[in-house]
């Protein structure tokens, strides 16, 4: 049993601590600082919540996301076929991203994710797992005005991640993440996705994790126990929770990603109850095949609640460990 | 209401002058009184009634120089919540996210002293402007109650207060923003529409609600049915797409019609805005259009601003000389 986490991390501190990153970007988009001074800055950032999630003792860490302005453009600005539009609401949450739009030939052209990556791993006491936007989702939140539609911009994308995905393992990702919350809305594509989900990994030799959240898989499983996927990561919190009778529908086959702690509530749950959670979670599959963590990305809360949360997931885990054993 | 034809006007806020950004953040680290922030404030809404009376706007608005963000001004001064922290919303933008940690209510009026200050400096009309309880709701954490409804509709009946004092202070125009009313639709959505019957229940005053981004064309023709005589929505963010929606059902409320995007740089030409009247005029009938920006303009500098809202008063009077000839 391992403790993860999702992706985002908030980016600055709480205050009166300065929020740095925030500033500097104010002063990029002024021209007083350059392009170059940022990424020192978001270096700085990345190796502080880097060591934050290892303080609190969680085993498999990501970068936080500190250089992403959103899941959407931090992707499709690196890849041809895109311009980047205005802004639209992600999911049923409170943050806003701009909206990608299809103009062309969707292709990849260089490595997008792979220094940041490779910056993460070289700062990192613990293991770094790279997280990429999946090929639905991407294609779902954009605008296609290429006139492809929605199939055609899925496998195109499917292509061009999958040059992404074989990058970030030739870079040393002993485990790469892909996220697709848009499953949840697009249920009724989930034929398309495993062709999809057969491109994107083809060839990419690390553990394989996919990671929905903001709901559950009602409808989805246990087809989508068939996907080249090793790990399948879970919102136990959204849609009421109901991913736990979900899966008594059938036995679970894959490695489980466990989101227990709600990433877009305050409320700070209990060691206790995360204990609780990864005992009814071990009935379903063996404690070796966990991977607990939040939700989601825990960019929605404070980072003083982020850490909390985390604090108590370690501890929860622990207990469950104790308990276990 | 109005004698002339597509009556001009702003979504609520308008951008802080530096000398008050400053004294905010004097105030923020005590090194500023209070008082004197006020002085400022008052200053700063004097200037932008004046400014809005030389641009030629029809329906005012005090320009919130003295909130901060939109839900925590009302969360601050009401029982019930306590701000958790920032919260990233897009690009480097925060809100401080209150969480509701009790039951939750009014200890008196909120925004009345401001709107009749702002209304004794002009001979036109100011809005009353108010957050709508969803968005409330949405855009806090929610730590006490048991369902989102029951928090919903007891910030409903705080706000229903609130809109009422506006009213016998002699606002003729009361705006209840909800940009979040589109979050979960399926969901939702009849929870919205019974909070806003709460809310303007009983009212004579012209009642507003601002909806903004995410999928409008989900909530449509449902939208129709909230309790108020006008919808305001951002039309050229997306370059009036939502037109195509509104040609049937037809839209039966008056429309503030979002001429000027509010989070782009540029100024939009007078042409611009006349075009994009005229383009409306095939949808929707002249007596039920009203002339707005697309949002809050508060992100916006000042020269961006009144740049802005002068393109929209020149569109605006040609479409007018357009109509009667």
């Amino acid at each position: 049993m391992q403790t993860t986490v999702v992706g985002s991390y908030p980016k600055i501190p709480d205050p009166p601590a300065p929020g740095r990153w925030r500033t500097s970007v104010e002063k990029r988009q002024r021209g007083e600082i350059s392009a170059a001074d940022l990424r020192r800055i978001e270096d700085d950032v990345t190796a502080e919540v880097l060591r934050e999630q290892a303080d609190a003792g969680i085993d498999v860490v990501t970068d936080g996301q500190i250089r992403w302005e959103d899941g959407l453009t931090y992707f499709a600005r690196g890849l041809d076929g895109f311009t980047i539009n205005g802004l639209q609401r992600y999911f049923d949450t409170n943050v806003y991203y701009r909206q990608p739009v299809v103009t062309g030939e969707v292709t990849w052209q260089a490595p997008i994710s792979v220094a940041d990556f490779t910056f993460a791993a070289a700062h990192s006491e613990r293991p770094v797992k790279p997280v990429v936007t999946g090929p639905l989702t991407l294609a779902a939140m954009s605008r296609d005005d290429h006139g492809g539609g929605l199939e055609r911009v899925v496998m195109a994308l499917a292509r061009a991640l999958n040059d992404e995905l074989r990058a970030l393992a030739a870079a040393g990702a002993p485990m790469i993440q892909v996220d697709e919350p848009a499953l949840l809305i697009h249920r009724d594509a989930l034929p398309l996705f495993r062709r999809a989900m057969d491109v994107l990994w083809e060839g990419v030799g690390t553990r394989r994790a996919l990671y929905t959240y903001f709901g559950h898989v009602e409808g989805l499983y246990p087809a989508m126990l068939d996907l080249p996927v090793d790990v399948i990561g879970l919102d136990f919190v959204a849609g009421r929770a109901r991913n736990w009778d979900v899966l008594r529908q059938a036995k679970f086959t894959k490695e489980l990603g466990l989101g227990v702690l709600d990433a877009r509530n305050t409320r700070l749950e209990t060691p206790e109850q995360v204990a609780e959670a990864c005992r009814r979670a071990m009935e379903l599959v063996p404690a070796a095949a966990l991977h607990v963590g939040p939700s989601a990305g825990l960019e929605f809360l404070p980072r003083r609640v982020a850490r909390r949360k985390l604090d108590a997931l370690v501890a929860g885990v622990r207990l469950a460990k104790e308990g276990a054993a | 209401m109005m004698a002339a034809a597509f009556p001009t006007t702003t979504v609520g806020s308008l951008p802080k002058p530096p000398y008050l950004l400053e004294a905010r953040r004097k105030v923020s680290r005590r090194q500023l009184d209070p008082a004197e922030l006020r002085r400022l404030e008052r200053q700063a809404t004097e200037e932008w009634i004046r400014l809005q009376e030389e641009i030629g706007l029809d329906i005012l608005v005090d320009g919130e120089m003295y909130r901060g963000d939109m839900v925590a001004f009302f969360a601050d001064q009401m029982d019930g919540f306590e701000i958790a922290g920032l919260v990233r919303s897009y690009g480097n933008r925060y809100y401080p996210k209150p969480a509701v940690i009790g039951p939750v209510g009014r200890r008196g009026p909120l925004t009345v002293d401001w709107f009749r200050f702002a209304q004794g400096l002009t001979a036109r009309p100011v809005k009353g402007m108010l957050t709508g309880p969803y968005t409330i709701a949405e855009w806090s954490f929610n730590e006490y109650y048991p369902t989102r409804r029951e928090l919903v509709l007891e910030l409903a009946r705080a706000v229903h207060d609130e809109a009422a004092d506006l009213e016998r202070a002699g606002a003729r125009y009361i705006q209840i923003d909800e940009p979040a009313i589109h979050t979960r639709p399926e969901e939702d959505f009849e929870l919205a529409v019974e909070a806003m019957e709460i809310v303007t229940r009983g009212l004579n005053a012209y009642t507003v609600t601002h909806v903004c981004y995410g999928d409008v064309p989900r909530i449509y023709p449902a939208m129709l049915r909230l309790a108020v005589r006008q919808i305001d929505l951002a039309l050229k963010n997306d370059d009036y797409a939502l037109l195509e929606t509104f040609r049937s059902p037809r839209f039966t409320k008056d429309i503030g019609l979002g001429v000027v995007d509010a989070h782009s740089h540029r100024a939009e030409s007078a042409d611009e805005v006349a075009d994009g009247i005229r383009r409306t005029l095939e949808v929707i009938p002249a007596e039920q259009i009203y002339v707005s920006p697309d949002c809050g303009l508060k992100t916006r500098t000042a020269d961006e601003t009144v740049a802005k809202l002068r393109a929209m008063v020149e569109g605006t009077a040609r479409m007018r000389r357009e109509l009667a000839s």
